[in-house]
């Protein structure tokens, strides 16, 4: 049953803070002696709580959320803050800090949540605070922020996110990594499709442009709260959960898919040295030598046919391809049906898992008797680099256990970074040299060299079931002469984005 | 913090997550504004954990975090709700305890809420989610809106209305 109007306008005064003590008055009376009224008022208040948690991921209107940085504000709101925590007793503190945070709740007033510590490619953004509720939109770069509590949180664009309070954080899409200290235990992250509660852990939260969200659990312990079923999940660290529509699937963990606080540091670096600059200007040198058969920046407007997800590349603003679904590949048809006497095969690959058995690089379609000296370039089970053209056998006194020219370094501990990958084939010196970010890594000799041959081929998942790939690869180059070991060192010195 | 007390306080975080939203309606509907209900919510949190030892297992948490958050009422009135216009004592008491006897159908009635605000035009829903958002000043909200204070707080309430009616609707038994 609806109340009367005037008992209704009383209920709305009261809410709006316009009640006048006589309306007060008869607004008690009404509630005190009228169940029906009680009910009703009940019903419309637990509605009012329950809309501002359902608002939360709503798309906020972009007039009222311009993406502000505001900036450097000096102390009195952050010491607001402390002076709320030292009122309470000692013994309180404790729980306080583990707590108030746990809870995630929202303080009135516009308190900083967090403050930028770096950033690698995000202009006017270092060292400033970030207000509670203001929307903040990155297109290219990494950000790295720690919050009041100390959570430590890496966010890669395209991304779109605000806190909501200083341990909730909404991420509207982008790529968060979050190492929490258990000063910041419980700290939340909200997506459009469920929510991440940490309990003191290192995890990461990947929300697509429209897609469903995905939480990775590196250590510790998350509970996953999908907003669909609200059927809360405990992950662990090593387990991984996509948050859909139906039922919640488990995935496989990719953590080196995030980019980690380690990492930002040296990204920037290289940034504030000009290495960005370089690294273009090396490539418009590649993309003048007359033995370039293909360059795959993946800069264009048109890019290659394929299954993939258009990621952040190497540089901020720049894009690469991210392969992390079964089947996910690019075709490339390059080369044609020429023959290569000398091929070298170079591109930037960030890996982020490794040895299920094969991540490939690039593979010709087909491998048979028809086709002799096409290219299979991968890497191994044994995390090693592998070049194998079709027909091909190993000199005699080779070491290598499958049969194939394979490099001797693992990439292991390249995994989750950028990492440069070389291979040079020679058919008439009869070699294949490997070079791991631009160092020589070893040398192969072939008793049977044919030329190369391209043509139709894979990166990515190749038509067989144990051929894939799981990460990101950026700048991809196909070239028709054997590069010496200077030249490999300088692309990979004008092409790393570290320092 | 030890494993045992980590355990303990693993065990608080899952059932205090998935109770807020019923102890946070409940706190809300005794006090004026939810900026109110959230400043006594953290308070009640804190309490909910220092008390958690007395918590038997298997027991009923939302009752009993209810009770913990009705004292935290009654004592933010006493303290604060002097100069303001607050509910009194008693009132807050009845409805304290209606509230926990409706609260299985309050419960279904958050939950449905999500379908109603779906039926809302996305203009309305968004400038909705702006009224809502923590920090919202509704007196700037009100002028881009091209509305008065007034007018906006009208067309708030009436919102409000229109969802609780639209919740009622799709909980009713069929033909009723």
């Amino acid at each position: 049953m609806t109340p009367d109007r005037s008992f209704q306008q009383l209920v709305q005064q009261y809410l709006d803070g316009t009640a006048t003590p006589d309306g007060m008055q008869r607004l008690n009376q009404q509630l005190r002696t009228v169940p029906e009224a009680r009910e009703w008022f009940i019903e419309l208040l637990n509605i009012d709580s329950a809309l501002a948690a359902a608002l939360i991921d709503e798309p906020a209107d972009d007039v009222a959320s311009v993406a502000v940085v505001a900036t450097v504000s000096s102390g009195p709101r952050v010491q607001s803050r402390r002076g709320l925590l030292t009122a309470a007793t000692p013994a309180l503190i404790a729980a306080c800090l583990t707590l108030i945070l746990a809870v995630g709740l929202l303080l009135p007033g516009r308190q900083p949540s967090a403050r930028v510590v770096s950033a690698a490619g995000v202009s006017g953004m270092e060292n400033n605070e970030i207000l509670r509720g203001d929307w903040i939109t990155i297109d290219a770069g990494t950000v790295e922020l720690l919050t009041t509590r100390q959570a430590r949180i890496v966010i890669e664009a395209p991304a779109r996110f605000r806190f909501l309070s200083e341990q909730r954080l909404q991420l509207k899409s982008g790529r968060l990594a979050a190492n929490v200290p258990p000063s910041a235990r419980g700290f939340t992250v909200v997506t459009p499709s469920g929510d991440a509660v940490d309990l003191g852990t290192r995890f990461g939260v990947d929300v697509p442009e429209d897609g469903q969200a995905e939480i990775h659990v590196f250590e510790g312990e998350v509970i996953a709260q999908p907003s669909r079923s609200g059927q809360h999940r405990s992950l662990i660290g090593g387990q991984a959960l996509r948050l859909t529509d139906g039922p919640e699937s488990n995935r496989e963990l990719r953590s080196a898919a995030f980019i980690h606080p380690d990492e930002i540091g040296s990204l920037h670096a290289a940034l504030a040295n000009g290495q960005q600059q370089r690294a273009a200007e090396a490539l418009a040198r590649l993309r003048r030598d007359p033995a370039l058969i293909a360059l795959l920046d993946f800069e264009s407007d048109t890019l290659p046919e394929g299954t993939y997800r258009m990621l952040q590349g190497r540089w901020p603003g720049s894009r690469a391809p991210e392969f992390s679904r079964i089947g996910d590949h690019i075709k490339l048809n390059v080369g044609g049906d020429a023959e290569w006497p000398q091929l070298t095969l170079a591109a930037w690959v960030r890996l982020d898992r490794l040895g299920d058995p094969y991540q490939s690089l690039l593979h010709t379609d087909g491998w048979d008797d028809s086709n002799p000296g096409q290219v299979h370039w991968m890497v191994t089970r044994y995390m090693t680099m592998r070049l194998a053209l079709y027909g091909n056998t190993l000199a005699p006194d080779a070491i290598e256990p499958d049969g194939y020219p394979d490099s001797r370094t693992s990439v292991l501990p390249e995994q989750g970074r950028w990492v440069h990958l070389a291979t040079v084939y020679d058919a008439e010196q009869k070699t294949v040299r490997f070079y791991l970010n631009g160092e020589f890594d070893s040398e192969t000799r072939q008793e049977t060299a044919h030329p190369a041959r391209l043509g139709a081929a894979q990166i990515g998942n190749w038509n067989r079931q144990d051929r894939k790939l799981s990460g990101r690869i950026d700048e991809l180059v196909l070239l028709g002469r054997a590069l010496d070991d200077n030249d490999i060192r300088q692309l990979y010195e004008a092409g790393n984005p570290y320092r | 913090m030890d494993s045992g007390s980590r355990t303990q306080h693993q065990r608080f975080l899952r059932l205090f997550t998935t109770h807020e939203p019923a102890i946070r309606a409940f706190v809300r509907g005794l006090v004026p504004s939810r900026t109110d209900a959230d400043d006594i919510l953290q308070e009640v949190a804190i309490v909910l954990w220092e008390k958690f030892d007395e918590f038997r297992e298997g027991g009923d948490f939302k009752a009993w975090a209810c009770g913990i958050a009705r004292f935290k009422v009654l004592a933010w009135l006493r303290d604060r709700g002097r100069d303001r216009l607050v509910l009194d004592s008693d009132v807050v008491e009845v409805i304290a305890a209606q509230s926990l006897d409706q609260e299985p159908f309050l419960q279904q009635q958050r939950e449905v809420l999500e379908t109603c605000l779906k039926s809302v035009p996305a203009e309305e829903r968004s400038l909705l989610a702006r009224a809502y958002q923590p920090g919202a000043v509704i007196r700037d909200i009100a002028e881009t809106s091209g509305r008065s204070v007034a007018g906006f707080y009208q067309w708030l309430y009436r919102m409000r209305q229109m969802l609780l009616d639209c919740v009622k609707r799709r909980l009713a038994p069929e033909g009723a």
